[in-house]
């Protein structure tokens, strides 16, 4: 009996900080071109189950597993990128001191080794897939210009567009939409909704409801709370259910 | 913008190349320039060497070390022990090892000290050394993530205690007085003024390499990691790149680096001793490159030159003085010449332009292309 | 030889009872003595007299101070001389006996009073058994060590006199152990073998060598029992000696970890708890051992300092004794104060610029120590300077032959204060609460209202004036000088960094580890030096293992 193969398995997951406990017996399952959505509110663990995934710590507890064959949880950050994991984070995280062009540069998928690196030279197709990410993310006009020079939300597509670079197969998404636009915003979930597929597996976290609507559609979302998943479902369901009502009850208003 | 401004380097070191390899010697052969002012700067040359080193690992790689003073005494030493074994048996003693070892009772060459008689092995030891050394204290410091001014503490701890450790008799490596009264290189007399003048031209010679070497590096793709690092190492992992992979190239490469300048440094002053390698000489590196202009390659040779020519004035002119000026001066430009001499007319243009259009800041930083 | 023990002994029992004299007047009646028996039989029954008053004329006898005069009546008078010669080189002479001046004699013009070997002899047994009786058990203790270490069988009778006599515990070890000692050069094997068994059941350190002769000469003998005896004594000390150097090793070691404490505290502080890296904090230090040595000067003979040509004098006290010694109290917290200063001023000159960007902090307080350090030079010379250590440093305790020497003790005493100090400073005070808020969240105690600025300030002059202190602590222990601040940096970075940032726990565990290691290293390698490289590399190593409080992850945002 095959089953479908899990992009990324948590089980029983348990990581504290001095105390708190930040993720509580975590299960998680999300399947190979899926595109997940992680709603919840401050302090449920989501930018940490991000961090244990890409390995920036390690969980005291538990097993995460990548494509039901590599364990994440032994494995350090550039390890874990390369298998195909990239993360785009909360607060813009660019190198500014590079130029945006220099900066999907670095992102672009192929060798990381250090002597690799001393003798390579951008070859064509290269070249050209540059050009085409820097019109997806609309910078083909700023790519000479420092990327710490941009404004926030530029900075936020310049992030994305090195994930794009990477051609990961497994996106993480950490608040796209803080700092954009309406339009942006709207932009930014088309974007991820044309990425998903067999070839990209996408997990969002987000606030936002409007752009969760937008870019759920219909498809599984899931509360974390207090370091544990809540409940999963359609966004319908999940914005009825009594358990999370009771969480977000006063605390987001607009998610209502 | 900036490709003029790279192509106005290249033509500064293309006739300053002109100048250190054929100019000079040229005019020192024939009685121009006398040999002390070749002597002189022949070691500036080697300070300038050293200093491309420590810029590319602080200035482009964002690795304050402060043991690049030990790779260059250990280069200096190793070509300090063939120099020492070129001495034969014309020391104080007479005998075929030399004075320090006939002092401390040894009848025999101790046998490291053996393949030394050989100019190419010793040549290899210098490269091979300081790469040893460094390849080891990289991948312990850089696999535990030591970074920041830990690292900078940590190199200081290193070059401490292996300036203790040659301080000491029983290494055989002459303890406090190291190494000096060196006779003869390659069959030449060492301290002819033509020896001297071969020692200059190679020193000329290797300084126009590592800054071709450097300016390559960093141009290509390694070069923009090596930034990237500098700038943000944590971002680096998220971006799949073993930063610690690179940061240990980057050291080991300096390492080399400042050994190869050490080399040629010791048979042109005569002497080496483990005061060379003590943390101060390694700092007052930082300074030259600091004041030149970190993060440029023509910045540190800029800045070993100027504070050594102020140096060498300065101890002769006012000897209580020059500490307290070399301290001052540094106070000042980490305040407020960020950018080294190298920067200066770049930071003035800011300045003035901030006074005239606050706004034209964005703009500025939109105009540069390569 | 039996005879003479027993007449030794013999006049020592009936010594007081047959001659109620002083001893200046049975010296006077044996120097007139012709026969040398009936004098040394005399000089004998000195035992039980005054040893002070015995031991001085004695030795001024033996040496040939004590002349005979031959007077108006041809009678012989003993007499001694004044040292003062007048014109004609004649001093002035007095009788031994009463001390009445009887003229002027030229000292080539008479004899001096004559000891042959019997006499000799018997002042030998005397004068040591006077030592052996001075009144200072110290002195006992040294006396009855010198004979040991002799192995003088000559001396076995005063010893043995001795013996039933002492009430000081150490002397009587003492004893015991140089009758042993002694008792190794017995021609009987049998005394020999009770003496071996004798120093191995008091574990006698120093009588190793002697046993070690023994064991071979033994051998060489073939004579099984004394060797075996003469072994297992050495075997027995050498458990002792282990323990000795164990223990030793373990206070000198935390004496140690206590000056690393010291001098590291201060960093802890600006480094550990504000981020601040400061090379300049060994000149920190520097200026409180200078300010402890001004304090000095001032209490004494003043001082004079002519920097940059600018000549300042400072009138000097004079002060003696005890308000001497008590320029210390008077200079610890001038020390404190003066650094702490100077502390204000490298934060409010300097280093505010630059807390976003520690490696600048780091080179623009370099240049801070180089220039201090050129002042230090021009001011105060470039050689050391003269702290001296109040007399109390000097001494020490010994416990089972382990040294526990003074100033080590108050090393361990300061430093146990002044963690103590600090602790209750950053948990108690107002000023504490004030610290570790902005420490720990800058932005929320600026909302809360906190002046973070002056917090900045205050913090940074208090690691600076605790360094002061560790200055002018220093100062009793070392030496002062314009480097004396680059002794310390790279082990005080080393302490901060090993024990963790932003603890002060960890600090204090650090510096006593480090302090431990370098200690036990330097006695298993006995060589300072290389124990040093080991610390060293140890701290490497250890950084491998834990690198925690190096880099602190924190998420969200991925740099701080």
């Amino acid at each position: 009996m095959s089953r479908k193969q899990f992009i990324i398995s948590a089980e029983g997951v348990n990581k504290s900080f001095d105390g708190f406990q930040a993720i509580r017996e975590l299960t998680f399952y999300m399947d190979v071109g899926e595109l997940r959505t992680v709603i919840g509110p401050n302090g449920a663990g989501k930018t940490t189950f991000l961090d244990l995934i890409t390995g920036r710590t390690k969980p005291d507890e538990g097993k995460i597993d990548f494509m039901d064959a590599h364990d994440l949880t032994r494995m350090s950050e550039y390890e874990i990128y390369r298998l195909g994991i990239g993360r785009k984070f909360q607060t813009p995280t660019v190198y500014t001191d590079h130029t945006v062009h220099e900066n999907l540069v670095l992102s672009l998928e192929g060798s990381r080794g250090v002597f690799r690196s001393l003798f390579s030279r951008l070859n064509s197709t290269e070249r050209d897939r540059i050009e085409d990410i820097l019109k997806t993310i609309n910078l083909s006009a700023h790519s000479q210009r420092k990327a710490g020079a941009l404004a926030h939300g530029q900075k936020q597509w310049l992030e994305i567009g090195m994930l794009l670079a990477q051609n990961a197969r497994l996106l993480l998404v950490d608040e796209p939409a803080a700092g954009m636009t309406d339009e942006e915003t709207a932009k930014t979930g088309d974007l991820l909704l044309s990425l998903a597929g067999d070839k990209h597996s996408i997990l969002v976290i987000e606030h936002d409801m409007t752009f969760v609507r937008q870019i759920s559609q219909g498809r599984k979302v899931t509360v974390l709370h207090q370091g544990h998943v809540l409940c999963e479902g359609p966004v319908d369901e999940v914005q009825n259910d009594e358990r999370v009502l009771e969480v977000y009850l006063g605390r987001k208003a607009r998610a209502a | 913008m900036k490709s003029n401004r790279n192509k106005i380097e290249l033509i500064i070191v293309a006739i300053a190349a002109v100048i250190l390899i054929v100019l000079l010697p040229a005019l020192n052969a024939a009685g121009v320039v006398s040999n002390f002012t070749m002597s002189v700067w022949g070691k500036y040359l080697c300070y300038a060497i050293l200093a491309i080193s420590v810029d590319l690992l602080w200035g482009y790689t964002g690795l304050l070390s402060l043991g690049q003073s030990l790779f260059f005494a250990l280069g200096g030493y190793m070509m300090g022990m063939h120099l020492m074994r070129m001495i034969g048996d014309l020391g104080q003693y007479k005998k075929p090892i030399p004075d320090f070892l006939v002092f401390l009772g040894w009848e025999q060459l101790p046998a490291f000290w053996v393949p030394f008689s050989s100019l190419v092995f010793s040549m290899l030891m210098v490269i091979a050394l300081p790469a040893i050394v460094a390849t080891g204290f990289g991948y312990l410091a850089f696999r535990s993530r030591i970074k920041g001014v830990y690292f900078s503490i940590l190199t200081q701890a290193l070059t401490y205690g292996a300036a203790l450790m040659f301080f000491r008799n029983d290494m055989l490596l002459g303890g406090n007085n190291g190494f000096t009264d060196f006779k003869f290189l390659l069959g030449a007399d060492v301290r002819a003024a033509g020896t001297q003048r071969g020692l200059f031209i190679a020193t000329a010679i290797v300084l126009i390499a590592v800054y071709g070497f450097c300016r390559w590096l960093t141009t290509t793709k390694f070069g923009l990691v090596q930034r990237a690092v500098r700038d943000s190492e944590t971002r680096v992992l998220f971006s799949g790149y073993a930063a610690a992979n690179y940061k240990l190239f980057v050291f080991v490469i300096c390492a080399i680096i400042a050994g190869v300048a050490g080399a040629l440094y010791v048979p042109q002053v005569g002497i080496i001793n483990p005061s060379e390698m003590q943390t101060d000489k390694s700092l007052e590196i930082i300074v030259w490159v600091a004041v030149g202009g970190r993060g440029t390659l023509l910045g540190p040779v800029v800045g070993a030159v100027v504070i050594n020519a102020l140096k060498s004035w300065a101890t002769r002119a006012y000897p209580d003085l020059w500490l307290l000026m070399l301290g001052g001066l540094f106070i000042l430009v980490v305040l407020f010449m960020p950018k080294g001499i190298v920067g200066l007319p770049a930071q003035i243009r800011g300045l003035l332009k901030r006074k005239q259009t606050p706004s034209a800041l964005a703009t500025d930083t939109a105009a540069a292309t390569p | 030889m039996i005879k003479l023990i027993f007449a030794v002994l013999l006049s020592w029992l009936l010594g007081a009872s047959i001659y109620a004299a002083t001893p200046r007047e049975i010296i006077a009646k044996a120097l007139l003595i012709e026969d040398s028996e009936e004098q040394a039989k005399l000089v004998t029954s000195l035992g039980d007299s005054d040893p002070q008053e015995v031991i001085a004329l004695l030795t001024l006898w033996k040496e040939g101070g004590i002349f005979l005069n031959v007077d108006a009546a041809g009678a012989k008078v003993p007499v001694t001389l004044d040292e003062e010669k007048d014109g004609e080189g004649k001093q002035l002479a007095h009788r031994f006996d009463t001390g009445a001046a009887v003229g002027k004699l030229l000292a080539s013009d008479l004899n001096a009073a004559e000891t042959d070997s019997a006499l000799r002899l018997a002042m030998k047994s005397v004068l040591d058994m006077a030592q052996l009786s001075s009144p200072d058990a110290k002195k006992r203790q040294e006396a009855v060590e010198t004979m040991g270490s002799e192995q003088d069988p000559e001396r076995l009778p005063a010893l043995l006199a001795r013996q039933t006599r002492e009430t000081d515990s150490r002397v009587k070890r003492a004893i015991r152990e140089a009758i042993a000692l002694i008792q190794l050069k017995d021609e009987n094997d049998a005394v020999k073998i009770a003496a071996c068994n004798e120093l191995g059941a008091i574990r006698s350190i120093p009588s190793q060598d002697a046993l070690k002769a023994i064991v071979a000469e033994a051998t060489a003998e073939s004579k099984t029992n004394l060797a075996n005896a003469a072994q297992l004594a050495l075997n027995e000390i050498a458990k002792h000696v282990t323990f000795v150097n164990t223990a030793g090793t373990a206070f000198r070691g935390l004496s140690l970890g206590s000056i690393l404490l010291v001098v590291a505290i201060g960093l802890a502080i600006t480094f550990g708890l504000m981020g601040v890296i400061n090379m300049a904090h060994g000149e920190m230090i520097a200026i409180g051992a200078y300010t402890t040595y001004v304090v000095q000067c001032v209490f004494g003979p003043g001082l004079e300092l002519s920097p940059f040509g600018i000549h300042i004098a400072l009138p000097g006290m004079n002060a003696t004794g005890t308000l001497y010694n008590c320029y210390f109290v008077l200079a610890l917290p001038l020390s404190f104060l003066t650094a702490a200063l100077a502390g204000i001023a490298l934060e409010r000159g300097i280093i505010r610029f630059l807390y976003r960007r520690p490696l600048e902090s780091l080179l623009a307080t370099w240049g801070v120590s180089l220039v201090l350090q050129q002042l230090f030079r021009l001011t105060f010379g470039a050689n050391n300077v003269q702290v001296s250590s109040p007399s109390w440093l000097s001494g020490n305790w010994t416990v089972n032959d382990v040294l526990f020497g003074w100033n080590r003790v108050f090393v361990i005493v300061f430093a146990v204060a002044i963690v103590f100090g600090v602790t209750m400073l950053l948990k108690k005070t107002p000023l504490g609460l004030l610290i570790r808020a902005v420490m720990q969240n800058r932005q929320m105690a600026a909302c809360m209202g906190v002046r973070t600025e002056r917090v900045n300030m205050l913090t940074f002059a208090l690691g600076s004036g605790l360094a002061g202190l560790a200055g002018a602590f220093i100062s009793q222990i070392g030496n002062v000088g314009p480097s004396l601040g680059q002794l310390y940096i790279v082990d005080c970075f080393m302490t901060v960094v090993v024990g963790g940032v932003g603890n002060l726990i960890g600090t204090v565990i650090s510096a006593l580890g480090i302090g431990m290691l370098d200690q036990s290293l330097q006695q298993i390698l006995g060589n300072p030096v290389l124990g040093k490289i080991l610390v060293l590399l140890g701290i490497i190593l250890f950084l491998q293992w834990k690198p925690a409080g190096l880099f602190v992850t924190k998420s969200r945002s991925l740099e701080n």
